[in-house]
């Protein structure tokens, strides 16, 4: 078979051609030294989990590097504190390394404590923490019988693995060890619910939560997307988990139906008709005839008020072609909602994919459509000169890969401008889309100087 | 009792000792940095290099995982060098460590000697180690040690050639271009370490995905042991100046960051000294128009409190300059712990008069509780600085590394006497924009609070 582009041989089988024998790319592999991966570590893994929780400090404990370059990024927005935003580190210093970061460590918690009394102290383990082999759960442990506040360790070594999934587990575990089911809620009605795996990146939250309320349903916590750690901590009561961010917070959701046999549903709220089905999925699952009732209601003004005011866009993206290379759960719950403007996926990839992954972005395209994984930069840029998609959907390190080419971009990822999710969320998606695939500036580089 | 906290790093004002490696780097034509350390340590250097200067930024990675940690990354160092060298067959490629494969004890260099044996005969690239461990020492260091390293291994010494080495410092793109017109000016050959002009400020083409074809050449580089002398202009990337001076007698001279009148003389009168130069008048009808720039501006800006944090010589530099515009520095901030500095800010408020608060070693938590404590009409530094400004009710003017939040970052220019009228004109109207109404009168504090609020949503330039 034609490799999809010209690359190290072992790569070659990363990415593959929807259709044409194989339509699970191999993935979950280690990067290959040497090469521009895009991919991140444990320790970024864990941290874009468990950073929306905005009542929160989130400690590195790590030479500064670690949290110099991490610390609000998430794009994450907060209603109440903006706590979450400190870069807080323990600075690690070589007498440090020599004689090990444990003092400094438990110093550092209480100072922080009695600077802000937040609702928990975070923990991330990095590397080299891991490495000097300091004792992280028992600081923890030891500081938080002295403060009286939540001290969680998060084991987020950066090393630990070749990519972030593991990182999304390690996060999601010390919610499941340290804070779910610490408190009881004072009340509980039938409809109680978690919303997993949003995390709130530009407001998205609430362009979900008000349709949510409306049908009748409480929410318990966010988890973690504007949350707070006591909020969390009641989640065990939830009747139902409905799960956004499928590739960071499936894990956790399984975990939860294991544990307190909350039973867990997939849902998807960007584009219309993802948010159509969610909301009756949900209704569905209580069965309550005046809820079900309630939500076709929500339903039909939602659609009411978006209708016709992303005909403009829809005009001049139909037929236009996109790629998506994200970090996971994007790379399949976007396609729909570009299908509904008009636009084909052509290629859809993530960085840090697992065989399950690939099953549901399989799922998700069509035929024909080339499915990636774990691209290098080098790769990208021969993939989108290949198939000169009209836009690129990415994050931070791609995007000037594509600009450069001439290829309209679009950051989905920690720097979106707009709010994407819910009926609403359709129109700003529509409108930011446009913006970059209709913008008259990607002809001029095809203009010259006279006498060029 | 925590305004002086003792133990807690919040809202770092300083990065790792790999960022500063690959900024150095960035410099350098036809080049690959190579970080051997976990996948993070590159990706989120590149998150944030690529979020400052809005290009594509390629640092390459080891990929250190659990199994390479127990054995030693020598098998994935091996790998990365021999997948550079067959792919992308740079000219050099600069391996820097990173806290892991420091604590660990990967010996680069014995790695790095045993790639050359098993290829021998073969093409190789130039291969540089870099240590750079995050726990000792900052992005400061880790720029000196780079440029170190860089004429450490690469200087050949040949024949004199009068040229005069200047080491930058990091400064932004149109800040090594400001430079090297003066530089230009004053007809003065010169070798520039290293020069991000046109690199890191690439028009719109493919070919900026390719290593870079601009900067300083491993040639250039190599001359440097033959050039007249080297001058520092950040006083805290001297390294190499020294190294020069003591293995090839190649004069040395490291002076302030010439930001602002004072240091700009100083930096061209040091140019002289070396060289037996003539200023011409270009330069000297520059230096007018900053003159001209300051007194235009001075009513607005006289005694107008100012807080500056980032990189030491640009806090010092910059100290100095407003200083001369007649503002009053009340907060000195920069992440280190340096002598040099403190000793230059030392000087400077002995020469000023003034007394402003130091904080070396200090970060954005410090320097925030210090403009409440002080007061500050106008914050100076990067992006990170924003949402203090927004808490203090106070404009920010944006400069140093990084700048994320608005455009341009690349193409601010502070330095010489031209950086300088941009300097004074931007700051000048911010505190327009800040303070004074529509008809040019200062809001005082008696007026409408609508006027004063509408004032607030001006947005400043960088």
């Amino acid at each position: 078979m034609e490799p999809v582009i010209e690359t190290f041989e072992s790569r070659k089988k990363h990415m593959c051609v929807k259709g044409e024998g194989l339509s699970i790319p191999v993935c979950d592999k280690a990067s290959l030294p040497g090469t521009v991966t895009q991919r991140t570590c444990v320790y970024g893994g864990a941290r874009i989990v468990l950073m929306p929780i905005t009542d929160s400090i989130h400690l590195v404990h790590g030479p500064i590097g670690c949290a110099a370059c991490t610390w609000d990024i998430r794009g994450s927005k907060s209603s109440r504190e903006d706590l979450y935003k400190k870069g807080c580190s323990t600075d690690l210093q070589e007498k440090d390394i020599v004689f090990g970061g444990e003092k400094k460590l438990f110093e550092t918690v209480l100072e922080l404590n009695e600077l802000y009394k937040p609702g928990a102290i975070f923990v991330y383990a990095t590397c080299v923490a891991g490495v000097i082999g300091d004792d992280i759960k028992a600081v923890c442990k030891k500081s938080e019988e002295i403060t009286g506040c939540r001290v969680i360790p998060v084991q987020s070594e950066g090393f630990q693995d070749h990519n972030k999934t593991k990182g999304h587990w390690i996060g999601c575990d010390a919610l499941l060890d340290y804070v779910i089911g610490t408190k009881e809620p004072e009340t509980t009605t039938p409809y109680d619910i978690n919303i997993v795996g949003e995390f709130n990146v530009a407001g998205d939250l609430w362009g979900i939560k008000p349709l949510i309320e409306e049908m009748g349903i409480n929410i318990i916590s966010t988890i973690t997307g504007d949350s707070h750690v006591d909020e969390i901590a009641q989640s065990h009561r939830a009747k139902l988990n409905i799960v956004q961010c499928q590739k960071s917070s499936n894990y956790l959701a399984q975990k939860m139906e294991k544990k307190y046999k909350i039973p867990s549903i997939k849902v998807n709220f960007f584009g219309l008709q993802q948010t159509v089905n969610s909301l009756r999925e949900i209704a569905d699952f209580f069965g309550d005839e005046e809820m079900i009732e309630r939500t076709e209601k929500i339903i039909e003004s939602g659609l009411k008020e978006v209708e016709h005011k992303t005909d403009e866009y829809k005009e001049r993206l139909n037929g236009k072609t996109v790629s998506l290379y994200v970090g996971g759960n994007k790379a399949w719950s976007l396609v729909r909602a570009f299908e509904e403007v008009g636009m084909d996926v052509i290629m859809s990839g993530t960085k840090n994919g697992i065989r399950e992954d690939y099953e549901r972005i399989k799922e998700a395209v069509r035929d024909g459509t080339v499915i990636v994984d774990d691209a290098n930069s080098t790769e990208l840029a021969r993939l989108l000169k290949k198939y000169k998609p009209n836009l690129l959907i990415s994050g931070a390190k791609e995007k000037y890969i594509s600009l450069k080419l001439g290829i309209p971009f679009c950051d989905f990822n920690h720097d979106r401008i707009s709010a994407f999710a819910g009926f609403k969320g359709f129109i700003s998606f529509a409108k930011e889309v446009d913006a970059s695939v209709s913008s008259p500036v990607f002809n001029l580089n095809y203009t010259s100087l006279k006498g060029d | 009792m925590y305004n002086h906290k003792k133990f807690s790093v919040i809202n770092p004002s300083k990065m790792c000792q790999p960022m500063g490696a690959v900024q150095a780097l960035l410099g350098v034509k036809d080049t690959m940095p190579l970080i051997h350390g976990s996948q993070g340590c590159s990706t989120y250097m590149r998150f944030q290099l690529t979020r400052h200067f809005r290009e594509p930024i390629e640092v390459a990675s080891t990929s250190m995982n659990e199994k390479t940690v127990i054995y030693g990354g020598e098998f994935n160092l091996m790998k990365a060098l021999k997948n550079i060298t067959e792919k992308q067959s740079p000219q050099l490629i600069a391996v820097t460590s990173s806290c892991l494969t420091e604590t660990i004890g990967d010996d680069m260099v014995g790695i790095i000697e045993k790639f050359r044996e098993a290829n021998l005969g073969k093409d190789l690239p130039l291969i540089i180690p870099v240590s750079t461990p995050s726990y000792a020492g900052s992005h400061v260091e880790g720029y000196d040690k780079t440029i170190k390293a860089l004429v450490e291994h690469l200087a050949i010494p040949s024949h004199p050639t009068g040229k005069i080495n200047i080491i930058t410092g990091n400064i932004s793109p149109a800040d090594v271009g400001e430079v090297k017109d003066i530089l230009k000016d004053l007809q003065c050959e010169n070798i520039i370490l290293t020069d991000t002009s046109e690199n890191l400020d690439a028009p719109l083409s493919e070919s900026a995905l390719d290593l870079y074809d601009g900067g300083t050449t491993i040639g250039e580089i190599g001359d440097t042991a033959n050039s007249l002398g080297t001058i520092a202009i950040s006083k805290h990337a001297n390294l190499a100046a020294t190294f020069l001076e003591k293995k090839f007698a190649v004069k040395s001279e490291s002076g302030p960051l010439p930001v602002g009148l004072e240091n700009t003389d100083s930096f061209i009168n040091l140019l002289c000294k070396l060289k037996e130069l003539e200023v011409p008048e270009t330069l000297k009808r520059d230096r007018g128009r900053l003159i001209d720039a300051m007194v235009d501006a001075h009513s607005y800006t006289y005694h107008r409190k100012v807080a500056i944090f980032g990189d030491p010589d640009f806090v010092s530099g910059m100290a100095r300059f407003i200083s001369e515009m007649g503002m009053i520095p009340t907060v000195l901030c920069t992440g280190i712990i340096s002598k040099r500095f403190t000793d230059d800010i030392r000087t400077i408020s002995e020469d000023k008069g003034f007394n402003p608060v130091v904080l070396a070693g200090g970060d954005l938590y410090d320097l925030h509780q210090q403009i409440k404590e002080l007061g500050a009409d106008i914050l100076i530094g990067n992006s990170y600085g924003a949402s203090i400004a927004k808490e203090e009710n106070i404009p920010l003017y944006r400069t140093g590394f990084p700048v994320f939040d608005r455009l341009g970052a690349q193409r601010i220019s502070i330095l010489g006497y031209r950086g300088g009228i941009n300097v004074v004109d931007r700051i000048t109207n911010t505190l327009l924009d800040f303070y004074y109404d529509e008809a040019g009168y200062e809001i005082t504090e008696e007026e409408s609070p609508e006027i004063a609020e509408e004032n607030l949503y001006v947005t400043e330039e960088i």
